[in-house]
């Protein structure tokens, strides 16, 4: 048997072509949503997993470092160590900078570490050039995708530092670029003030806060065969701390921080694929009207409604499996140009497809509806 | 019913609208045409012709009356089959004024829809058009478009379109209007010679008094209703 849909589309190859390629990238638009919504959840978890611990100790009644502000006492991590079971504990800083010396200033996330310690935030994979900080003070490495390259001079607060390595897709849980540099330097532009700053304070009245030996958070790895979420509770109970697990910090971050925003996605998306099932039904409906004299003399001359059905809706459904192509190429051709990470993924685009489909089907109703009320006298003009 | 007798149609009125804007175009019309008969319907504009051929196409109900196609009674002041579609794949083979041919198929394509609809398989529904593009003189054209041929090549292919079901009736509106008399006179003897060869009877609108000559009887609608010359 003859397929209609086939012969059709090959005799208006060049329009169905540019229609599907614009649906196609009302779809890319669509997957490219669902990879700022995945992008969003892996940076959540990239920096966690990066610094691999525990235990995250912050301030009492805070859901620090990230999700809440939180300042605790750097020497907290000596404290720690003391305790049975725990391995390792460091401090760490986190504090949100504009860097200037590139075409537009740079919004990155400052993380500050004791380069000597024995934790580390930068997953050495991540290096790309350079090396890893190894003086106390004006060293830093920071996201590549920040502009910034090795030896290059960045100033920040009062210092200038000097980068000496590179990284390559580190981001915070906000989804900011880099800049690693020494605790004894982050404590210094996080906590220190300046002399103007002290000397107003004097004059106000107010006891100038000098103390620098702050930190917004202590990390601390766990011995094997201790049960951490014991470390955790004894933590809480003695010192005064709010103390989280490597998967309630996950938790934190995936559910209170990004959850909101991924809702607003999640809704921005699904308006987006019922526009796509709208303007996929528009476009088979002006297609259906454009061919109802060929559909009326075929009704006349006794063709079965169910072949021409069947043309409309494989026409509908290649129309989606052809735009869904489309949207998957476009998508893959310009994620990497979103500021922010997108993760693009298979499953996604497979629901997407499964969903398009079902769309394409449901939108070549109308189609359909125009194909059984079509009177075949209108083929003779009577 | 005589066996002779392809097409019979018994006091068929046809009326379009109701109450003050009720019409009758049709009343009470009744005649047979016979197998291997080419039948002439004549008639001014607007006065039913190609209301009168819908009705017996079973495109279009009438409003009361009896049609017999063949043996089978299909409509008995209500149509007698819940597929119409059907006896027009099988029985009937249909020529227009313009050749309405589909423009996304192929000649070969456009003659063979309707028996590959009829479950003829391919290779035979493909001979046969073959054969019938050879009897038009235009089996070079078989893999072109419509929009490739010239207006006499695509009635010629509209002519072999009606005959690919092997119809026992042929409902020809005005086949020869869009083609210049010696063309026409050529359909002419083309439907002629399909009338006699298959024994198929033909109904032919036209308003083409030197095409009368050519057919074998003479139909007229006057006042309503149907006369034969």
């Amino acid at each position: 048997m003859i397929n209609l849909a086939q012969k059709d589309i090959s005799h208006t190859l060049g329009k169905f072509i540019v229609t599907a390629m614009g649906v196609g990238m009302l779809l890319g638009i669509v997957l490219i949503m669902i990879g700022v919504y995945r992008g969003m959840m892996v940076d959540a978890e990239m920096l966690l997993n990066d610094i691999n611990v525990d235990l995250w100790v912050v301030q009492e009644d805070t859901l620090g470092p990230f999700a809440e502000a939180s300042k605790v006492h750097e020497d907290l991590k000596d404290t720690l160590k003391s305790i049975e079971g725990i391995h390792a504990s460091e401090a760490l800083t986190f504090q949100n900078l504009q860097l200037y010396g590139q075409k537009l200033p740079v919004r990155v996330t400052a993380v500050g570490f004791d380069p000597f310690g024995k934790i580390s935030p930068v997953d050495p994979s991540n290096l790309i050039s350079g090396r890893m900080i190894a003086k106390d003070h004006y060293e830093a490495v920071i996201s590549s995708e920040t502009g910034f390259v090795l030896h290059d001079k960045i100033t920040i607060g009062r210092n200038i530092y000097t980068i000496v390595g590179t990284t390559k897709g580190t981001v915070s849980s906000g989804g900011e670029l880099l800049i690693y540099i020494s605790l004894k330097d982050a404590q210094e532009l996080q906590f220190s003030y300046s002399n103007a700053s002290i000397r107003n304070d004097r004059a106000r009245g107010a006891l100038a806060n000098t103390d620098i030996h702050m930190v917004n958070t202590i990390v601390a790895t766990i011995k094997p065969g201790y049960n951490v979420e014991e470390i955790a509770q004894d933590i809480r109970k003695w010192k005064h701390l709010s103390v989280y697990t490597n998967e309630e910090q996950t938790t934190i971050l995936t559910k209170n921080l990004v959850e909101r925003a991924a809702k607003q996605i999640g809704l921005f998306t699904a308006i987006l694929v019922v526009v796509s099932t709208i303007i996929i039904g528009l476009i088979i409906y002006t297609m259906t009207l454009e061919k109802m004299k060929e559909i009326s003399i075929m009704k006349l001359i006794g063709i079965p409604d169910s072949i021409i059905i069947k043309m409309v809706v494989q026409e509908t459904v290649l129309l989606g499996f052809f735009a869904f192509i489309f949207g998957n190429i476009f998508s893959h051709l310009i994620y990497e140009k979103f500021p922010k990470t997108v993760v693009l993924q298979a499953p996604d685009a497979l629901g997407l497809f499964a969903v398009i489909l079902v769309s394409s089907i449901v939108a070549s109703f109308v189609g359909v509806g125009k194909v059984i009320h079509a009177d075949p006298t209108v083929a003779i003009g009577g | 019913m005589e066996v002779t007798q392809s097409i019979r149609a018994n006091n068929i009125v046809k009326e379009f609208g109701k109450g003050d804007t009720l019409v009758r175009v049709i009343d009470d019309a009744s005649f047979t045409v016979n197998k291997g008969e080419l039948v002439a319907l004549v008639a001014p504009s607007g006065a039913g012709k190609t209301t009168l051929l819908m009705m017996i196409g079973c495109v279009l109900e009438p409003t009361s009356g009896e049609i017999w196609l063949g043996r089978e009674k299909v409509y008995d002041d209500r149509w007698l089959t819940n597929n119409s579609r059907q006896i027009r794949r099988e029985k009937i083979g249909f020529i227009f004024q313009a050749h309405y041919l589909i423009p996304f198929l192929n000649v070969i394509e456009n003659i063979t829809l309707v028996p590959q609809t009829n479950k003829v398989p391919e290779a035979e529904a493909n001979a046969h058009a073959m054969s019938l593009l050879k009897y038009f003189d235009i089996e070079d054209k078989a893999y072109n478009k419509p929009s490739q041929l010239s207006g006499g090549q695509n009635q010629r292919v509209a002519i072999a379109r009606a005959l690919a079901n092997k119809p026992e009736i042929i409902l020809a509106d005005e086949p020869t209007a869009a083609l210049d008399t010696q063309r026409s006179v050529s359909v002419l003897k083309m439907l002629k010679k399909i009338a006699t060869e298959q024994n198929v009877a033909i109904i032919m609108v036209t308003h083409d008094d030197e095409m009368l000559p050519y057919c074998d009887r003479i139909m007229k609608i006057e006042n309503k209703k149907v006369v034969f010359e």
